[in-house]
């Protein structure tokens, strides 16, 4: 299994930068229509990460799944922001990931 | 027969930008690029998202690409179109693509498999590109044994045709006299012992012929006037790989579906070094060719995907289909309502995709009664 993890981390850690590098631009500019999408790719993500066993991933991209969601019910400043810093957190965290996987 | 060459190999090709989704067909790939012909284009450097497949070579894989130049209009065989450059985060993507399909290019070794010819079903009610075909099986094989084309003139000579024989691979043109090509399409996927066979459809009739097919169920849809050269690489590299659509039967098979191409490969590579044999779908319609053909012994199903919820497909195999089978939701949906989803939908049981891979493996084995 050593060698699963080895194979697909860096393809995970890729995909989910270029997930959040998305997802931090359409929030950063307030493109609310782009919540439910978002919110998918956070869903996607957070399974993704599951399988890989990165305990750490998985509920931050939950919280942010949960947080797109609720920014496309009220479309509000302030659940714009909550995503936004969400989504940093998660994106910090792959980026933890990456660092320590090329170390 | 000399190995064919991968860079003339079509693929299905759909291209999703700002919303919009065009499917066609593309070929000349490499590790960095693939050429797509389609009328659709924006400005070089737009970012796309494109998705490539073949039946039984390659399954769904989606690769981030820009557009890299534009090919408006292009001397006989050489197609208008698109190149997309595969983004970096693409690139290991379009590196294991390659990959594949070099894989695909090996022949496969199986006893008498070199003396069976790849067998094809040409419907076309045009006697010029029957004689295309002819020229082309002798031009392009060095060993025309290999592929052996039959032709019908019309839907019903076809499915007379499909009713007594099998075939590896169907080629419809759009335009027949009576039943058009995309109802005869429908037909063949309607049908469970014919469903999964794979499906090009041809047409002069550009957009229109190209959504009625592609909507009816074929797999890669090539416009015409056919760039022949592709299209007999393509049939050459059918021809010298046998994959084997029934697994072994000394090893368990499990189909896996989950929209998520990286959950499907991690799932795959874990179950098959597990001793299982696997398939994969990304979305509904290949999912029930999958399972028709494949006849699994355990289904693995996500539960949030574009098309359906796994739990819906779980309930209409078990109540519709009368499936037998343990199915499986996989989810990382919190433990609580998997459970509660599971019951419902009659599931053999869930596993939260939190628990990791080792798990997964565990439980699949747990099921299917096989000793790590």
């Amino acid at each position: 299994m050593e060698d699963l993890y080895a194979k697909f981390l860096p393809q995970f850690v890729s995909l989910a930068r270029t997930r959040l590098a998305t997802a931090i631009a359409a929030a950063t500019q307030r493109d609310h229509a782009a919540a439910a999408a978002i919110m998918r790719e956070l869903h996607t993500l957070a399974g993704e990460a599951g399988l890989l066993g990165l305990v750490e991933v998985v509920p931050l991209a939950r919280d942010g799944e949960l947080k797109a969601k609720q920014l496309h019910l009220t479309g509000t400043e302030a659940d714009a922001e909550a995503l936004l810093a969400a989504l940093r957190e998660l994106e910090t965290t792959i980026e933890r990931i990456g660092t320590a996987r090329s170390s | 027969m000399a190995a064919a060459s991968r860079d003339r190999f079509i693929v299905r090709a759909e291209i999703n930008a700002g919303g919009e989704t065009v499917i066609s067909y593309g070929f000349d790939l490499t590790a960095s690029s693939v050429f797509v012909v389609t009328e659709w284009h924006a400005p070089i450097g737009t970012p796309v998202s494109l998705r490539l497949s073949f039946p039984r070579i390659l399954e769904p894989i989606d690769v981030p690409a820009r557009i890299g130049d534009i090919r408006v209009a292009g001397e006989p065989g050489e197609p208008a179109g698109i190149r997309l450059v595969f983004d970096r985060a693409g690139g290991e993507v379009g590196e294991d693509l390659v990959s594949l399909l070099d894989r695909a290019n090996a022949p496969t070794g199986e006893p008498g498999e070199e003396d069976r010819p790849y067998r094809v079903l040409l419907v076309d009610d045009s006697w010029l590109i029957r004689d295309m075909f002819a020229y082309g099986t002798a031009k392009f094989f060095e060993r025309p044994g290999a592929l052996a084309i039959d032709h019908a003139e019309d839907a019903a000579q076809a499915w007379g045709k499909l009713a007594k024989s099998t075939y590896d691979l169907v080629i419809i043109d759009y335009y027949l006299p009576t039943e058009d090509g995309a109802s005869l399409i429908a037909r063949l996927r309607g049908d469970p012992r014919l469903a999964p066979t794979p499906i090009v459809a041809i047409s002069v009739g550009g957009r229109d012929a190209r959504d009625a097919t592609i909507s009816a169920g074929a797999d890669v849809f090539v416009d015409k006037p056919l760039v022949l050269r592709d299209l007999f690489n393509t049939l050459r590299v059918l021809a010298e790989r046998r994959e084997r659509v029934r697994p072994a039967p000394d090893r368990k098979a499990i189909l896996v579906f989950d929209d998520s191409p990286f959950a499907l490969a991690l799932t795959r590579a874990a179950l098959e070094s597990a001793g299982f044999t696997v398939a994969i779908a990304a979305d509904l319609s290949s999912f029930e060719r999958q399972r028709v053909a494949f006849d699994p012994d355990l289904i693995l199903v996500d539960v949030q995907m574009p098309e359906a919820f796994g739990d819906d497909v779980a309930s209409t195999l078990r109540g519709w289909h009368g499936v037998q089978v343990p199915i499986l939701l996989v989810s990382s949906l919190d433990q609580s309502e998997l459970a509660r989803r599971a019951e419902t939908a009659q599931a053999s049981g869930y596993i939260c995709k939190g628990a990791g891979m080792s798990e997964l493996v565990r439980r699949c084995r747990e099921l299917l009664e096989v000793a790590p």
